[in-house]
């Protein structure tokens, strides 16, 4: 069921009826919308009634610079796109008209829904609470894996029932439905970023946490810009190889170990996820480089969550990851120096949960993207005192030091 | 008709300035930039040698005014483009020669920047009535139904008469599949007006430049058939276009080409820009989609060289796709292998 109306629209008889049937239904059930379909992440694509055209939203666009002859090339992200004019960049979702670079997806919500932050995963970040989860269409690379192919693969006028939310709307929502945070999700937020700017400044005014899921494929500039409003993100390491970005991704990896880099920098939350795919990114000595890599440069607090694949969109000939392989992934975290690594999209597994690095004392006890029990007090292991990398309260999500901008660099908005 | 007499703009205006040439320089000039164009950077031939043919039909007439006045002047063009392609002197039989009464036709025009002529595609479906097509069996599409209005394209969603309607169209069969379709590196939902309506195709491409794959002629034309073309720009979008033309959705069905040049752009394009705008005043007509391109593309080649620009090698953006379709077997991308035939 595509949720979307019910958040943003003014609710009909039918509506009303509908969805007090379905509220009613959630009672019965308990938790019923905290979980996901298997391999599906987001809610409400798998009913879209496949692709259609619409209509187009412009908005002016943020990081881009002229040319010649009308053209101009995107700085938000590494690709770098030189885009003449009427034509796209390569995400589909912004275009040059007349020589200037415009976002067709500002406020174009195409998903819209509560989710469990676990979900994200974030789990280091305020556990148990809800985030208000949204996605325009687009993306800027392309993983023959894509969970969330239906919408980060198209163009937004080819999306059926796409919404234009303004900031100061999804804040509204935001507040009515408690949320504490707003989740840039689904697709890849980097190419809607205006958007995401705008209303996580918003919402940073209103008490409201913003976090970026990301694939980390975006300039350094930008990211800067942006991280002044997130208070957390998460980013995916598809592999540690360029040749798996490349072959599998139409992207790079450097770009986004440089990410990574300028994020701990920056000292903003993030998380690492990393989706294991067999015979593709599954060697142990690729997992024990990368989890090397992550510790020297990033540190050993950075949660590393080793997901499982399932087959999708245009990578259906290969299996499952066996549950052996993403615990195997785990175990050589735990032995490169990882303090938090967990396991992925494998249900009741014991790897789900939070142990503290210190003592090994269970301190969140997870089923899916439940939290069962959580015992963390103020920060800390209640078995031995350590201190727990994470946010663990609103205030905390806040209380960063605002990053600072690129030395010399041009700090304007265009 | 008949004149063969060519016209160039200056590049700073789209008619001013006009220079006329002789058909002897015509002929000599075309003659010598198609020959002189690499022949070995459209692919290789095999074995026995196969041969194409591409006519191109010219009429200074086209210069003046606005390309529609020149209704009469455009099937004229075309139906000797035909009679050629066809080695017949009756227009009737040519166009009967590619096209049956029961096909389904789609006739896939380029409204993105520089617009294929509305008249050139009344030429093409007048044409295709003489050879007993029923108009109902003729679908005229392009992406979206605003760039079709905005190209000056009536649209027509009813069934009566032949249709006109962008694949964003509420209509019957508009939108895309919902499955992705995989051929050699790309993997795209496809228009379903060229995956489930139509058996026979003909592309009407505009004769252009376009900033990253060189040109953007027949075969890039069908880059408007699928869900996500913004994909597949890298490397001189090659050799995504091959891929998407070698589908079976496009190059079994493909009968013609018909590269619209009364109003033409050698450089800045695909985007429409008045600097670079040349009134070539002719058709390029061809069944070997291929062969087509590799003349269009070799005249555009001509024109910037004759305007004093780089060639496209030069500036990073040779149109590799098309030695690619060649080297696949999709058609005949050597120069030396084509006949051209100028009327």
């Amino acid at each position: 069921m595509d949720c979307r109306h019910n958040f943003f629209n003014e609710p009909t008889r039918r509506d009303i009826l509908r969805w007090g049937m379905v509220c009613g239904a959630a009672g019965a059930l308990g938790s019923l919308r905290l979980a996901p379909a298997a391999g599906q992440d987001v809610a409400g694509t798998g009913t879209l009634p496949g692709p259609h055209l619409n209509g187009i939203n412009r908005h002016d666009a943020m990081h881009w610079e002229p040319t010649s002859d009308q053209r101009l090339r995107c700085t938000l992200c590494p690709r770098e796109c030189e885009v003449a004019d009427v034509e796209r960049g390569y995400c589909g979702v912004r275009e040059n008209r007349d020589g200037k670079y415009q976002t067709l997806v500002y406020g174009a919500l195409c998903s819209a829904n509560l989710d469990p932050i676990e979900k994200k995963p974030l789990f280091h970040y305020l556990p148990g609470t809800a985030a208000f989860s949204i996605a325009t269409a687009g993306c800027n690379i392309e993983c023959k894996f894509c969970q969330n192919w239906q919408i980060s693969q198209f163009r937004p006028e080819q999306l059926e029932n796409s919404t234009i939310v303004t900031p100061e709307r999804l804040i509204e929502v935001c507040k009515a439905r408690r949320a504490q945070t707003i989740a840039y999700t689904y697709s890849e937020p980097v190419v809607f970023y205006e958007y995401m700017h705008d209303t996580a400044a918003l919402a940073r005014g209103a008490g409201i946490g913003s976090v970026m899921i990301s694939n980390g494929y975006i300039q350094e500039k930008p990211l800067r810009q942006l991280c002044r409003q997130l208070t957390g993100v998460k980013i995916d390491l598809k592999a540690f190889t360029e040749k798996f970005y490349r072959d599998t991704c139409a992207g790079e990896l450097k770009p986004v170990l440089a990410t990574l880099e300028t994020l701990k920098g920056i000292g903003i939350w993030f998380e690492l996820v990393i989706l294991i795919i067999p015979t593709l990114n599954d060697s142990a000595d690729e997992i024990k480089q990368m989890c090397r890599w992550v510790v020297r440069q990033l540190g050993p607090n950075v949660p590393m969550h080793f997901t499982r694949f399932h087959p999708t969109y245009r990578m259906m000939n290969l299996p499952r990851t066996p549950v052996s392989t993403i615990e195997r992934a785990r175990e050589i975290a735990l032995e490169e120096g990882v303090h938090y690594a967990y396991v992925g999209n494998v249900r009741m597994h014991p790897g789900e949960n939070t142990y503290c690095h210190q003592c090994r004392h269970e301190l969140i006890s997870r089923i899916g993207f439940n939290v069962r029990a959580n015992v963390i007090a103020d920060g800390k292991c209640p078995n031995c005192g350590a201190e727990i990398p994470g946010i663990w309260s609103q205030q905390a999500a806040f209380a960063r030091p605002v990053a600072p901008s690129v030395t010399g660099a041009d700090t304007s908005d265009r | 008709m008949g004149s063969t007499c060519a016209t160039y703009a200056r590049p700073d205006g789209e008619s001013s300035g006009l220079r006329k040439l002789t058909r002897r320089e015509f002929i000599s000039r075309t003659g010598a930039a198609l020959a002189a164009y690499p022949a070995v950077a459209f692919g290789q031939s095999h074995g026995a040698e196969p041969s194409a043919r591409v006519v191109v039909a010219r009429d200074d007439a086209l210069t003046k005014g606005v390309v529609s006045e020149h209704r009469g002047v455009l099937r004229g063009l075309l139906d000797a483009g035909m009679q050629r392609l066809a080695a017949t002197s009756d227009p009737r039989t040519a166009w009967r020669k590619f096209f049956q009464p029961t096909n389904r036709i789609g006739i896939k025009v380029n409204t993105l920047g520089l617009s294929t002529q509305p008249a050139v595609v009344d030429a093409i479906v007048a044409g295709l009535r003489s050879a007993d097509v029923r108009a109902e069996n003729i679908i005229i599409w392009d992406r979206f139904d605003v760039e079709l209005l905005n190209a000056g394209f009536r649209l027509n969603k009813s069934t009566g008469g032949s249709r006109c309607f962008g694949t964003d169209a509420d209509a019957i069969g508009s939108g895309y599949q919902r499955e992705i379709e995989s051929s050699g590196q790309i993997g795209s939902c496809f228009s379903r007006i060229v995956a489930e309506q139509v058996d026979t195709l003909i592309c009407v491409p505009v004769l252009k430049d376009h900033n990253l794959a060189g040109v953007s002629l027949g075969m890039k034309n069908f880059f408007g058939a699928i869900h996500n073309p913004n994909k597949y720009h890298a490397s001189n979008c090659d050799p995504f276009v091959a891929d998407v033309v070698s589908h079976r959705f496009i190059a079994p069905k493909w009968r013609l080409t018909v590269c619209d040049g009364t109003r033409a752009q050698y450089h800045a394009g695909p985007g429409r820009h008045p600097g670079f705008a040349w009134h070539f005043c002719g058709l390029i007509v061809g069944s070997d989609f291929v062969a087509t391109d590799a003349v269009a593309a070799a005249l555009l080649e001509s024109k910037r060289a004759e305007a004093g620009l780089r060639s496209l090698a030069e500036e990073g953006r040779p149109p590799r796709h098309i030695a690619t379709a060649g080297a696949r077997g999709l058609g005949i991308a050597r120069m030396d292998r084509i006949e051209v035939i100028e009327v």
